[in-house]
């Protein structure tokens, strides 16, 4: 019985030793350098668009030797994404700590409390994203932003779907420009896929996404854009889409971008390198063919100062809906 | 039909190309491993694995991360039987009657039914992939709001057999597993609720740790005790010869029809976006307890074949039928298979409705893959049986320590984060609680499971329809369902009733 115990204990301290055990790497003070690993942290799960981003820019980083260290991905989707947001905040190994960060990630931040854009060091902005209102192009209630105008005119009511984070902020930017609030209800879905399936399903009459997501339905002439949420229309196949301001509104815009950010005491010198480094990466003809265009985003690399005002900018929009 | 034929045909060749079939072979074989790792599971399994996957063809890519997923529903199921500790959500029907025959000395009898039907149910789901799939997925399109609520509904039935002798129990335990769901953001609305103040109830609470703590914790307390009284030296005290495992002609067929019955089911409701296997194993079992009720050598949940047979394949058949709305539109039936989404976008494909067409070898290639997976999965899973049925006859004094381990890793790799393990430890004292008070501890589980999707389905049903109640009334699939959970509810308490009439 004692020898069990004994045993029961040992296997204890070491299932805990391994999961509480976490390397540790310090920057010199001065010069700055890489020293260990560089921990680059996702606050959602593998294979969503934020993992897909860093792995994509860790990969590029590696194989061109922008950097001269090994990159350990988090995913830490724990606490709708805030536990990886703390981590990287707080970071002790500032210099060499990173959080894939986009513009969906700062709305949930908001949301959640307790953290702003003041903890971290905002590093880039690599690419950047809009949004576009889409119809059910087979036994759908509408075929163009017109005719929901025109209903909306007539006191009908109509369901919009889309995601909890930007999508949520621009369909709101759009009900107040519209003045319409109680003509819409919006449906939240988990995910673009589950809001185009919702639309196929003929569940909601208009879905708000973004281009990537529904590219491939409307190519297959299964969906249809009828508004472009931003100030100029977008290209093929998208261009049939109006701005508002085409239809005697403001255009309405809330733009998805795709960035990083660093941990809060991370060093000016660290600041430029990082940088400097993504500078490299958006460079590339694998960022611009194999990412940006495969995923029919912008490039629109930002240094730390302009990303930063970018950041508060939106910040300041989600505190407002928030 | 001569064209699916020869699709499928093509299909084969880029599957048993050297490359593609060693990839089968890996997955099948990490499959099974993380499917019997409780916590893992084909969810965190595909995400660990998909990162590695970057540069590799995207067919071969897709053929692993397959027979990961698919093998998984195999190996899910070794845990439950064995230890009764659930590797995924889908096995808490399996570890019901797998783990009362393994009780009985029958562990390995459990195992291969349990492989027999998965490979039954696994089949038919590629059948129907094959000819229907297409076609299936955009019939699940119809399911929205209304009809997902109410197919919850008729889900949740199944927790009624559960409840134990004391109603009320039963009834505590599953209001308990509801409101531990309501913990977190709400994703309705957006808003934060019950998170008390911290930030790592923001997410909610993980099925996976919350399993492991109340069903393994609690196991583990209970050998603990065992083992202090010396009641008993392991699982099973008797030696169990390898005959012992193989089949018998009635035995074949009572397993054989609930995997057909719960391989069709299991199939349709694997295509539904949003449903997954877990539902379908717990509609599945449902469904099984209806049939064979009265007909069965021992009752559903007390060791019978039928309910193993039902949950297994019905976990594989919906493992299958998640792939159609992948492939034939682009939309994820479950959340491995939205992992799988993401690797496609990795690959640089374009998942939607062109990727028949855009991406024939690849999308061909999968489906032909996944039947040989199917077959390597029962190969492999037959030929592990001797070694897996020792495992009960492990002493309690070394068992113990190795359950705590297991235990350990998979609650802490659900999301790479101590919070598993607190949530573990919560689940295991309140676990040995509820054991203590005679409190079920299913009914919690299933409940738990099934009322995040019941509730965000009904929510956006009366936000569709402003209220309205008719939502669920007006429309022909929902009348449909309706009916079945009227006659789930009505029939039993019927025939109490006529009972109590023809004794009086």
């Amino acid at each position: 019985m004692k020898k069990n115990i004994i045993l029961t204990v040992l296997v204890f301290l070491l299932a805990a030793t391994a999961v509480f055990a976490q390397g540790g790497k310090e920057a010199d003070d001065g010069q700055f350098h890489i020293n260990g690993n560089v921990d680059f942290y996702v606050s959602s799960s593998s294979g969503g668009g934020s993992d897909i981003i860093t792995r994509t820019i860790t990969d590029i980083a590696a194989r061109h030797e922008f950097v001269d260290a090994p990159f350990i991905v988090y995913n830490q989707p724990d606490g709708n994404g805030q536990i990886s947001r703390r981590t990287v905040s707080t970071a002790r190994n500032a210099d060499s700590t990173l959080l894939c960060f986009s513009s969906g990630d700062l709305t949930a931040m908001i949301q959640n409390g307790g953290l702003t854009l003041d903890d971290f060091r905002p590093l880039v902005i690599l690419a950047a994203d809009k949004h576009l209102l889409f119809v059910n192009a087979n036994g759908g209630k509408y075929h163009s932003f017109q005719e929901v105008l025109d209903a909306v005119a007539n006191g009908a009511k109509i369901n919009v779907g889309g995601t909890m984070s930007d999508e949520r902020v621009v369909y709101n930017m759009l009900v107040e420009e519209l003045d319409a609030s109680g003509s819409f209800t919006y449906i939240t879905y988990g995910s673009g896929s589950e809001t185009i399936a919702a639309l196929l399903g003929n569940h909601i009459d208009i879905a708000v996404t973004k281009p990537a997501t529904a590219n491939q339905y409307v190519l297959s002439g299964d969906i249809v854009p009828i508004l472009a949420l931003s100030t100029t229309r977008f290209s093929t196949p998208f261009d049939t889409a109006p701005t508002l301001s085409e239809l005697g509104y403001d255009d309405v815009e809330y733009p998805m971008w795709r960035g990083i950010l660093g941990a809060k005491n991370m060093s000016d010198e660290a600041v430029a390198f990082w940088a400097d480094v993504f500078k490299q990466v958006s460079e590339t003809e694998d960022w611009q063919k194999n990412y940006l265009e495969r995923n029919l985003l912008v490039s629109q690399y930002m240094g730390p100062e302009e990303a930063s005002a970018v950041m508060y900018e939106a910040q300041a929009a989600a505190q407002a809906q928030n | 039909m001569l064209e699916t034929f020869s699709l499928l045909g093509h299909g084969f060749a880029v599957a048993f190309s050297l490359q593609n079939l060693g990839a089968a072979l890996f997955g099948g074989i990490l499959g099974l491993i993380v499917g019997a790792m409780p916590g893992i599971g084909s969810l965190a399994g595909c995400a660990l694995l998909l990162p590695l996957t970057f540069h590799f063809d995207p067919t071969t890519a897709i053929i692993m991360l397959g027979a990961i997923y698919y093998a998984n529903m195999f190996g899910g199921a070794f845990s439950a039987i064995l230890i009764n500790i659930p590797g995924d959500a889908p096995a808490i029907m399996t570890a019901l009657d797998g783990f009362s025959m393994t009780k009985k000395g029958q562990p390995g009898k459990a195992l291969f039914i349990s492989n027999y039907s998965s490979f039954i149910g696994g089949f038919i789901g590629m059948v129907i992939l094959v000819f229907l799939g297409p076609a299936l997925a955009s019939f699940g399109l119809n399911f929205g709001p209304s009809e997902m609520t109410v197919l919850m509904l008729v889900a949740m039935t199944s927790i009624s057999w559960l409840v134990g002798e004391n109603p009320i129990a039963g009834i505590i335990a599953t209001c308990l597993g509801m409101m531990i769901s309501t913990l977190g953001i709400d994703i309705v609305s957006g808003q934060i609720r019950y998170n008390f103040g911290s930030i790592w109830l923001l997410g909610g609470i993980n099925f996976v740790p919350l399993v492991i703590g109340f069903i393994g914790m609690t196991q583990l307390f209970d050998l603990v005790i065992q083992d202090r009284k010396k009641e008993k030296i392991s699982y099973v005290d008797v030696k169990i010869k390898f005959r012992d495992t193989l089949l018998t002609k009635d035995e074949y067929k009572r397993a054989t029809r609930p995997s057909i019955t719960a391989g069709l089911i299991g199939t349709f409701i694997g295509f539904l976006p949003g449903a997954g296997a877990t539902a379908a194993s717990f509609l599945c079992y449902a469904v099984e307890k209806k049939i064979s009720d009265g007909k069965t050598l021992v009752p559903l949940g007390q060791g019978a074949i039928e309910g193993l047979a039902a949950s297994e394949s019905a976990n594989n058949a919906a493992a299958a039928g998640a792939f159609g709305p992948l492939l034939a539109l682009g939309i994820p039936g479950s959340g491995t298979t939205a992992v799988l989404l993401g690797g496609l976008m990795m690959w640089g494909l374009n998942p939607g409705p062109m990727l028949f067409t855009t991406n024939p070898d690849f999308a061909w290639g999968l489906i032909a893959s996944l039947f040989i997976s199917n077959i390597l999965s029962l190969a492999i899973s037959l030929g592990c049986i001797p070694w897996l049925q020792k495992i009960v006859r492990v002493p309690i004094g070394v068992m113990i320590p190795s359950i705590l381990v297991i235990c350990f890793i998979g609650s802490y790799s659900t999301s790479n984060s101590m919070f598993g393990v607190v949530i573990m430890i919560i689940g295991g004292f309140l676990g040995y609680i509820f054991n203590k008070c005679s409190l079920p501890v299913s009914p919690l589980l299933l409940a738990f499971v099934l009322s995040s999707t019941l509730e965000t389905n009904l929510r956006r049903a009366f936000l569709t329809s402003n209220g309205d109640l008719t939502v669920f009334l007006a429309r022909p699939i929902t009348d449909v369902f309706l009916v079945i959970f009227l006659i789930m509810i009505l029939v039993p308490m019927g025939r109490a009733i006529y009972s109590k009439i023809k004794k009086n």
